[in-house]
């Protein structure tokens, strides 16, 4: 099993009849993955590659039984079609957009978290099963089927690091996005998680990166929940801090967001400290993961 | 989108929040006049858009029209913390019998509002945070419940103000929430919330800060978003849609992506110093990419160019058709460097090749910076 997408999964598209989602319909059924119809409100009884398009989400599952949605719906309707999706009882949603206002993506945790609905993104390139199928914009050419397991808070890094084991001869069992928005739909510790429980995944790569405090999280998560070997990758160490405004956000925050306090945090719970990306496939050879 | 303190200020008087008597001036002659309207002493603050104005020297409390003239004609035309001063507001000085800090921001990892509270407001309120987090009172705000008056009045009581002072204190808290959610803030601040001797209240301060992503569906007459970046290359860079930062080296980067960007920057900052941080976001074009070498280039002296793509949302080769572009029109000398991956990518090697860009094929950032590393030490 890899996680969240596997042969069970049924996706639908929403926004389908966009000009990039037709595309990218396209490439993520060319990839293998089940696509079993798109929604655009008012464009009911069209077809795109061949998929029948409904007018709402409910309808396309009372057809279809689609079980997980992918979004490219244009950054304002997000939230609308987020909630239409939770009400019509899909329970994994892949959010690709990137500029959904802040206080739409709150709204949506909450409303995730409220019906136990497990969602990535928004600004996400999605989820990719090497050689079993894919929900979002990840590019097929980076990726080999394999044992290690891939989270980044980086589209394109995800891309990289995966291109980089594929390059070494060294597998993915899953990719994950999580999102490049401050505040995302699912956090690194609950995408840990999964990879923890998946039995086709022998170890895990994070590639994060400056800011927040997604690496602290994941490093009590690790050290009180997690046995398989992980190794972490973070962007940032050259980057300029922006100008600050106001207090707020430095009381809040419980670390100071920085690379060295990530690594901090992240060797203290013996996750390997990846200083480049290549080092990834020096830790991957030594340790035999394939 | 951040808000000067005068622009913020307004927006607080639209909401009911009391704020002092005060006008933004950009000439020592208004700044005179004003201050006469105002009556002495009154304070001159600078309008700039970064944190810890106070301790920079940012504000003075002046007496007499002279000491005005003098502090006005030094504050304009300055700088603080590297920024411009070309407006300063011209405020009533109030007399202070306590200070509170109010804060909203959102915690990015929850992904809730937090309301932060202080009877010890002031400039050394971090380190008020840090010393004594006792002193500082803090609720989660479950976006879909709101925020309420009992629990303003929760935290303050806690925090052990008097009871004369808990109701409007509360009232001008909730005022500010409904601020924040109404005009989608990141953050949104009163430091300080002044207490009057006549316990009358003053938002004495403000810093707010609008939702990049929202301000198009915010109906209120803001200021234009673009004019306040100070920087010409950052704010044609936000103009085309991309983030770009100016750094004081002389490699130029084009990314596509934050994690890659940074990553490229790390790589090459060990040997080189990149000249700028350019991220394309997703959705690369050929005609923004042509754009994206177009602000690059803006920066004089730069040694070389370094690029690093993946075509995800958009076959790559489009973008590459960009970059070749501009190469062509304007007959670009210093060496290129491309890593260009994705979907249809060896149709955009090709092309890149075509206009003299030495092309990396592997997916390590580091292989490409080496053979950049080769090439500018060869010229």
């Amino acid at each position: 099993m890899s996680i969240l997408l596997d042969e069970k999964t049924r996706v639908i598209v929403q926004g389908i009849t966009g000009k990039i989602a037709r595309v990218q319909t396209k490439w993520m059924l060319d990839y293998g993955t089940t696509i079993v119809g798109g929604v655009t409100p008012g464009k009911g009884g069209a077809t795109v590659e061949g998929l029948p398009v409904f007018d709402s989400v409910e309808e396309a599952v009372k057809e279809t039984g689609a079980n997980a949605s992918v979004f490219f719906v244009p950054a304002p309707f997000v939230l609308d079609a987020f909630y239409e999706t939770i009400d019509a009882a899909i329970k994994f949603i892949v959010i690709v957009p990137e500029h959904v206002p802040v206080h739409d993506v709150m709204k949506m945790r909450s409303y995730a978290i409220e019906n136990k609905v497990f969602a990535i993104g928004p600004t996400t390139p999605g989820i990719l099963v090497p050689g079993k199928g894919k929900m979002g914009i990840m590019p097929a050419s980076m990726f080999a089927p394999g044992r290690v397991g891939i989270i980044s808070r980086s589209g394109t890094l995800s891309y990289e690091f995966a291109g980089i084991l594929s390059e070494n001869n060294v597998g993915q069992s899953t990719v994950v996005g999580m999102g490049a928005d401050p505040i995302v739909l699912a956090n690194l510790p609950d995408i840990l998680e999964l990879f923890e429980k998946d039995d086709e995944t022998d170890a895990v790569i994070i590639v994060g990166e400056v800011g927040g405090e997604q690496e602290e999280r994941a490093a009590k998560y690790i050290t009180s929940h997690m046995k398989k070997p992980v190794a972490a990758y973070i962007a940032g160490r050259f980057s300029p801090q922006g100008k600050r405004m106001g207090h707020a956000g430095a009381i809040v925050r419980s670390s100071a967001g920085t690379v060295e306090a990530k690594w901090e945090a992240l060797a203290k719970a013996k996750v390997t400290i990846l200083e480049s990306p290549m080092d990834v496939s020096y830790w991957t050879s030594k340790h035999g993961f394939h | 989108m951040r808000l000067y303190e005068f622009e913020a200020a307004n927006l607080f008087k639209t909401k009911g929040i009391p704020v002092p008597r005060q006008k933004v001036v950009e000439t020592t002659e208004e700044a005179l006049s004003i201050a006469g309207e105002i009556g002495y002493p009154v304070l001159i603050k600078a309008q700039v858009l970064v944190g810890g104005r106070g301790l920079a020297g940012g504000i003075k409390t002046v007496s007499t029209p002279e000491e005005l003239e003098d502090t006005a004609g030094q504050m304009l035309g300055s700088e603080i913390k590297g920024l411009p001063v070309r407006k300063i507001l011209v405020s009533e000085k109030a007399d202070i019998s306590k200070e509170l800090y109010v804060g909203i921001t959102i915690d990015g990892y929850s992904g809730k509002p937090v309301v932060l509270v202080s009877t010890e407001g002031g400039v050394n309120i971090e380190k008020v945070a840090r010393t004594s987090p006792e002193k500082i009172g803090t609720a989660t705000i479950d976006p879909k419940f709101g925020f309420y008056p009992y629990q303003a009045r929760s935290l303050l009581r806690k925090l052990g103000l008097s009871k004369r002072l808990l109701g409007s204190c509360a009232d001008v808290i909730n005022r500010l929430y409904t601020l924040f959610t109404e005009f989608e803030a990141l953050i949104a601040e009163i430091n300080p919330l002044v207490v009057l001797p006549n316990e009358g209240l003053l938002a004495a301060d403000a810093v707010f800060e609008i939702d990049p992503s929202a301000v198009s569906r915010i109906k209120y007459p803001l200021p234009d978003r673009f004019e306040r970046i100070e920087n010409p290359m950052e704010r044609k860079g936000k103009e085309i849609g991309v983030t770009y930062v100016d750094l004081d080296g002389d490699i130029g980067l084009i990314s596509s992506g934050a994690g890659l960007g940074m990553a490229s920057m790390d790589i090459i900052g060990k040997i080189l110093r990149p000249g700028n941080f350019l991220e394309t976001g997703g959705g690369i074009t050929e005609e923004l990419l042509y754009k994206c070498m177009e602000l690059v280039m803006m920066k004089p002296n730069l040694k070389a160019i370094f690029i690093n793509i993946y075509g995800g949302i958009n076959p790559i080769h489009e973008g590459a058709k960009g970059v070749v572009r501009y190469i062509k029109e304007h007959q670009v000398k210093i060496p290129i460097v491309a890593k260009a991956l994705g979907n249809h990518q060896e149709e955009t090697w090709e092309i890149l090749r075509s206009a003299g860009v030495h092309v990396v094929t592997e997916a390590a950032t580091e292989k490409a910076v080496d053979r950049l590393i080769e090439l500018v030490r060869k010229r």
